[in-house]
């Protein structure tokens, strides 16, 4: 293990209904609990502000800022594996964003993450299993981003040389210019999207099984199966050292049909992530016959296993559980504390006195949130 | 926006203004200074800026900055017309000449490929690049486009292209000369491990 991630002290100013507020978080389980609107999800928009630098709850940061004021304000005091740190952040909508850490500027949003690790959940988490593609994808993304370095750079410049591809494309199929315009584009594809495809399949090989065994531990059942679908899917058989040329040679060997079609029409940016289950004799399909409850159990299990990753490599991220626990029966939101309190920093948000108090029977502090007010 | 000062005044702020790098605070700032100058020093500006305007044209060979039909480059016979350099934009011919490495002639694209913002090979000179070629027996290309994926894509571009007739080059990426290991981005590292050569 790497170590552990640990909130100490959030300090909040001005985000959503909060003007102004400090509090000191314990280690381990804290439930944040309290009616709808008492500011549950805004604390926790407040901390993945000051650990990620976005909002997880909308793209626009002006939104977060409270009525009434010109900018908001995060502190917070965090302990990695390298130590403790003091983590700023300021948004205002005129000069942006500005961060800093133990005081000192800090000017890439990358080298601000990597110093500080969350895994938040929310309700809407659940387009990781039943939602479209791009959210399976963006999901593993994230989780790459954060385990492996240079992975945001190799995302980057993928999703340019595709956009150049395309747009020379375009040109060729509207004959403003001649076909070899498309093919320097081609090896910037190649080399990014063999790294790509080849960090997926790492994480995959070390995900699946954690997915399978947290997918049986919450109540989802054994025989989990999690894997890359690549496209197109005749990559899944290519070895890793192959890939650049594999890549090249679908290039080549598609360009005509996709000058046609104006746009690159297989590559990493359509690769699908499988989450299913063995059944019988058969493979279930989560993502499209899951049930509501089968689905939101995946989605778990795939949060834990990723929580698990990077534990392993980065150090366990403090896990954020938004809203979750109303929505499971007795037995499954049991299983869900079980796994999640005890391990590391978790906080959860709830607006069920039964849900608070199971967690609190677990060990989990209870933190009641009321109108702006916080009490212990 | 009212005139605060005068209509002139006002003007040269402005115009100031539309400099990179230069924002309505710093025009300003500039303005006053210039006219707080004893008057010749602006006018040898205001010179020196219409003499450019005036005289400066392309060079009909490589399209640098010329007065009158080719720039010194061009125009200097000690020069090796068979070996042509490569750029983006003017500015990088200076940094090059600066290096007093290079004795062969230039070639100006005008750019680098970027379809998205419709930049397609029709749109750099790359027809008179071929026609040069041709007419003066180029035997290599040295290409010194920027080390960005536009400049990347356009020297691989170009390097499709006259591959088979001439031999073709590309600037190293490496490390800064007198600058720490340690201090390197990787990308730079890596791309200097995968250009080493024997010594």
């Amino acid at each position: 293990m790497a170590g552990t991630w640990t909130a100490s002290r959030l300090e909040v100013s001005d985000v959503r209904s909060w003007s102004r507020l400090t509090v000191d978080l314990p280690p381990g389980g804290i439930v944040l609990s309290g009616p709808n609107g008492a500011g549950k999800t805004s604390l926790v928009e407040a901390l993945v502000l000051a650990c990620l630098g976005v909002s997880c709850r909308t793209s626009r940061e002006a939104e977060a800022i409270r009525v009434g004021a010109s900018a908001l304000h995060v502190g917070l005091e965090l302990t990695g594996p390298d130590g403790a740190r003091r983590r700023d952040i300021g948004y205002a909508p005129r000069t942006g964003r500005k961060l800093s850490i133990d005081g000192e500027l800090v000017r890439s949003l990358g080298a601000w993450r990597a110093a500080g690790s969350v895994l938040v959940f929310l309700p809407e988490e659940l387009r990781a299993v039943k939602g479209p593609p791009a959210a399976r994808r963006r999901h593993l993304d994230r989780l790459l981003e954060a385990a492996v370095p240079g992975y945001a750079d190799d995302l980057v410049a993928y999703g340019s040389a595709l956009s150049q591809r395309n747009a020379a494309l375009r040109s060729v199929r509207a004959g403003r210019t001649g076909v070899d315009a498309v093919l320097p584009w081609e090896p910037g594809l190649a080399s990014t999207g063999a790294r790509i495809i080849t960090a997926r399949r790492d994480a995959m090989r070390s995900l699946a099984e954690p997915f399978a065994r947290w997918l049986a531990d919450l109540g989802g059942g054994a025989d989990g199966i999690m894997g890359l679908e690549p496209s197109p899917t005749s990559l899944a058989d290519v070895p890793d050292t192959d890939l650049p040329a594999a890549l090249t040679e679908r290039l080549e060997a598609a360009r005509d049909r996709e000058i046609g079609a104006a746009q690159t029409l297989a590559g990493p940016h359509r690769d699908d992530v499988f989450i299913g289950q063995q059944r019988g004799d058969g493979v279930t399909d989560l993502r499209r016959t899951g049930s509501q409850g089968e689905q939101r159990t995946a989605v778990l299990a795939l949060l834990m296993a990723h929580r698990d990753h990077l534990g392993a490599r980065s150090g366990l991220p403090i896990l954020v559980l938004d809203d979750v626990l109303s929505e499971l029966d007795p037995t499954r939101r049991g299983l869900l504390l079980d796994a999640a309190v005890g391990q590391g920093q978790c906080i959860l948000t709830t607006v069920d006195p039964v849900a608070a108090q199971a967690a609190a029977d677990r060990g989990a502090r209870v933190l009641s949130v009321r109108e702006g007010l916080l009490a212990a | 926006m009212a005139s605060i000062l005068t209509p002139s005044v006002d003007a040269l702020v402005t115009e100031l203004a539309r400099l990179p790098g230069i924002g309505p605070r710093s025009a300003q700032r500039l303005a006053f200074h210039l006219l707080r100058m004893p008057s010749e020093r602006p006018q040898a500006l205001a010179d020196a800026i219409a003499a450019v305007v005036d005289r400066i044209t392309p060079c009909t060979q490589c399209f640098s900055f010329a007065e009158g039909d080719l720039c010194p480059v061009c125009a200097d016979t000690r020069r090796d017309p068979t070996v042509i350099c490569v750029v983006e934009e003017p500015s990088a011919i200076m940094s090059i000449e600066r290096t007093h490495e290079f004795r062969g002639r230039y070639h100006v694209l005008g750019g680098a490929l970027s379809p998205i913002d419709g930049v397609d090979p029709e749109d750099l000179r790359i027809v008179e690049l071929d026609q040069r070629i041709e007419r003066d027996g180029v035997t290599e290309l040295v290409i010194a486009t920027n080390p960005t994926m536009s400049g990347e894509a356009t020297a691989l571009f170009l390097a499709d292209r006259v591959r088979d007739r001439l031999k073709v080059t590309r600037l190293a990426s490496g490390l800064p000369v007198g600058a720490d290991l340690e201090h390197a981005d990787e990308l730079t590292l890596g791309r200097a491990y995968l250009g080493r050569r024997e010594i």
